[in-house]
């Protein structure tokens, strides 16, 4: 059985970071919070501008987000920066507490000026910094971990190296008894009875089928041609000529191992194996949706070339061909291109990918961590009210 | 202040006419895909501001056009002496495209982090080119300008009936005074505000501005599309249409010119309404797009968020029993609303002069895009 060195928290999860995390309820506190952060060095800002005048689907998807980020197994602590009798602040306490996670929460109050809040914010994290130095790693079974797939500035070599590659890892990983979990709904579209006839029985088929249906629903709704934004202007530059071409590539990061489950955005897998989660194709929302649901690592095939990250996992980046690696290879930790001009097999990079899982879950930093690329964004599904 | 031709304030001027408050150099990103380099390159220019998002790709239509019309809208802002756009690449929402819709009447530049073949050369090469800017910047000097010159933007937030009564009277006489000295007015039309559509379409000369307004009282009107498609139409009750009738009086003795969509700018000088929300931050940045070049919020309490581009004066009730928070600007007490208008405008042409704000001391400033469309 394969091991790896990660972080096990009261709740019995497996955490591969050890972050002390600053988090806003609502987007009017982004500015305070990252001011916070950044008066503590060492402190990651999660910052986001929902949370406030928002339907109830939009609540209670930015909710879901922002519990599963702060109380994410890769965060050793997190700090709540809140308005006075925040429900969404005391929503995030009330779970965190409960899964014995250290947090606090700064909620402004009338009598508090904002060189005391951010003193208040200051002084917590500082602590909580410390304590996070006094944890240690243990090892711990491949099977504890929960592996995104993503896809981002795809090109015509997308479908041909790097994300056959990663669905070899995502084969591997299963095997093991780990989980990994497939994203983007859009750009399942037009590949998608492939995926349903892998699923693990009827039901899972369908429900897979009808997120798919919703969604090209939705677009429709629109009086648009999906076709007007995806394939993108990159990816058209990149060789795909169309989203179907760009989908039948994108499902390969699946593997071939039965669907076991389709989720919803920031959505927990409740089964191990391989499994779908609804999230658009817009890459940072779509991360961030796979981190909020509770993958430690997400891995990120890209063809033209994409530096972003997420505030709480680690994000392996893998080049689909020889040219972006080497132009971009600050952004990029792995190279498919290998398939191309070094002999390379589908199964020698996902090998690769397999043992850059393990060595980056053991504490080794990725490219998007080294270049402090931390974006975060939360689907929305409803205008602002 | 007040010289021998009436109000004025000391701007920089721009040449298209309009006028800044601040001198500043927007760095841009077109995608949220290339915040971290935007917030870096603007991190080592003196006078740069990063106007970074959660939007730019895999969006449609309408959407599309709102994330493109409001970074196009926040370049042009008068508070920009220049700007500087940032990509990714492959996004939706290209740099090239931008450049085309930006009028060219200031400093201008724009690439991506794939043209540039990294992070590392894009900042490397955006901080040369706005540090340029920004020694331009160091010699320029404020000019005396009419308060013609100045678009008001006028935010409500987080109202009731009692803020409402003692901020009223002060607010609404100084945009009579703005209006009556020629300055732009535009105020946010709120969801507290909206069950007033019928009042309001009474004070509008336009055909279709009165339509619109009058839709608006018949209920919430918003898109959602958790399923499909949808407007969410919901029945204001007696308590919100008090409230809103309490908000219309902020426009009492004024005629209103037009109801703004998001990110539309005006086309006159006047009195506007621009179709905001609840979420501040998305609203004054839609303030930021449509050219206003200060704002004042009002609010119960004292909201703590401001714009990175516009200064925005924090106005509150004062009770007595009330905790003075550091980040409001300015008290109004009931009664002797003709001073308080006086002292209102005064801080309102400082503001546009060059005192900060208690937010801007702080550093506190925001920019957040609204959706009208999911992303895909």
């Amino acid at each position: 059985m394969k091991t790896f060195g990660g972080y096990r928290r009261p709740d019995g999860s497996i955490g591969v970071r050890n972050h002390v995390i600053v988090i806003n309820t609502v987007g009017e506190l982004s500015a305070l919070t990252r001011k916070i952060a950044n008066l503590t060095p060492g402190v990651i800002p999660v910052i986001h501008h929902g949370g406030v005048a928002q339907f109830p689907e939009d609540h209670t998807q930015t909710l879901r987000t922002l519990v599963g980020t702060a109380g994410h197994s890769n965060v050793s602590a997190t700090l709540v920066v809140g308005t006075e009798n925040d429900p969404i602040a005391q929503e995030i306490y009330k779970v965190l507490r409960k899964k014995g996670k250290p947090v606090h929460t700064v909620c402004l109050n009338k009598n508090q000026k904002i060189p005391e809040i951010l003193q208040e914010g200051r002084s917590w994290l500082l602590t909580a910094l410390e304590n996070s130095k006094k944890e240690v790693r243990e090892q711990c079974d491949i099977t504890e971990l929960i592996v995104g797939l993503e896809c981002g500035g795809s090109d015509a070599w997308s479908g041909i190296t790097a994300n056959p590659s990663i669905g070899a890892f995502s084969d591997m990983i299963v095997r093991e008894g780990g989980t990994s979990v497939l994203a983007e709904t859009t750009e399942a579209i037009g590949a998608e009875h492939i995926l349903a006839s892998n699923a693990i029985n009827r039901e899972v088929g369908r429900e897979f089928l009808d997120i798919v249906r919703t969604y090209e629903h939705r677009i429709k709704q629109t009086g648009e041609d999906i076709r007007s934004a995806n394939p993108t202007p990159g990816n058209m530059a990149g060789g795909l000529t169309t989203l179907e071409e760009k989908s039948l590539g994108c499902i390969k990061k699946g593997g071939g191992t039965p669907l076991k489950e389709v989720i919803s955005y920031a959505g927990k897998p409740t089964e191990k194996g391989f499994v779908f989660m609804d999230t658009p194709g817009y890459d940072v929302e779509s991360v961030c949706g796979l981190a909020a649901g509770g993958a430690q690592v997400v891995l990120f095939s890209t063809g033209k070339g994409s530096p972003t990250g997420s505030p709480i996992v680690p994000v392996i980046k893998i080049g689909t061909n020889p040219k972006v690696y080497e132009i971009m290879s600050e952004h990029i930790d792995i190279n498919a291109g290998k398939i191309i001009d070094q002999n390379n097999s589908i199964n020698d990079i996902g090998k690769e990918i397999f043992e850059k899982v393990i060595t980056v879950s053991n504490g080794e930093k990725t490219a998007a961590e080294n270049e402090l690329n931390q974006e975060f964004a939360i689907w929305r599904l409803a205008e602002s009210i | 202040m007040k010289v021998a031709m009436g109000y004025s304030f000391k701007g920089y001027m721009r040449s298209d006419g309009s006028a800044g408050t601040r001198n500043n150099i927007g760095i841009i990103s077109s995608v949220i895909c290339s915040s971290t380099v935007t917030n870096e390159i603007a991190s080592k220019v003196d006078c740069a501001v990063p106007i970074v998002h959660s939007n730019g790709c895999a969006q449609l239509g309408d959407d599309f056009n709102v994330t493109k019309s409001m970074l196009s809208g926040v370049a042009e802002n008068p508070n920009f002496h220049s700007n500087l756009l940032i990509g990714l690449g492959c996004e939706t929402n290209q740099v090239t495209g931008l450049l085309a819709a930006i009028p060219k009447v200031k400093p201008i530049d724009g690439f991506s982090i794939q043209q540039m073949a990294g992070g590392t050369n894009t900042v490397a090469k955006g901080v040369a080119i706005a540090s340029e800017w920004s020694k331009d910047i160091t010699n320029q000097q404020r000019t005396e300008l009419p308060i013609s010159k100045l678009k008001v933007g006028i935010i409500t937030a987080d109202m009731d009936e009692q803020t409402l009564a003692i901020t009223t009277p002060v607010v609404s006489a100084l945009i009579d005074k703005l209006l009556e000295n020629d300055s732009t007015v535009i105020c946010s039309l709120t969801r507290t505000l909206e069950p007033s559509g019928n009042l309001l379409a009474a004070k509008t000369k336009d055909m279709r501005t009165a339509e619109m307004l009058k839709t608006l009282s018949e209920g919430l009107n918003r898109r959602r599309w958790e399923k499909d498609e949808s407007y969410a139409l919901s029945v204001f009750t007696d308590e919100e249409k008090s409230l809103a009738a309490h908000e219309a009086k902020l426009f009492e003795s004024n005629n209103l010119v037009e109801l703004l969509d998001i990110n539309e700018k005006p086309s006159d000088r006047g009195l506007y309404l621009l179709k905001s929300s609840d979420n501040i931050v998305e609203t004054i940045s839609n303030f930021v797009s449509v050219g206003c070049n200060v704002a004042l919020i009002i609010s119960k309490e004292g909201i703590l968020a401001t714009s990175n581009v516009i200064p925005c004066i924090s106005l509150a009730p004062c009770n007595v029993s009330q905790t003075h928070r550091d980040h409001v600007d300015f008290y109004i007490t009931q009664g002797n609303e003709e001073k308080q208008t006086v002292t209102l405008l005064e801080k309102l042409l400082q503001v546009s002069s060059g005192e900060l704000t208690a937010l801007e001391e702080y550093e506190l400033g925001e920019f957040a895009i609204p959706h009208i469309g999911t992303t895909f």
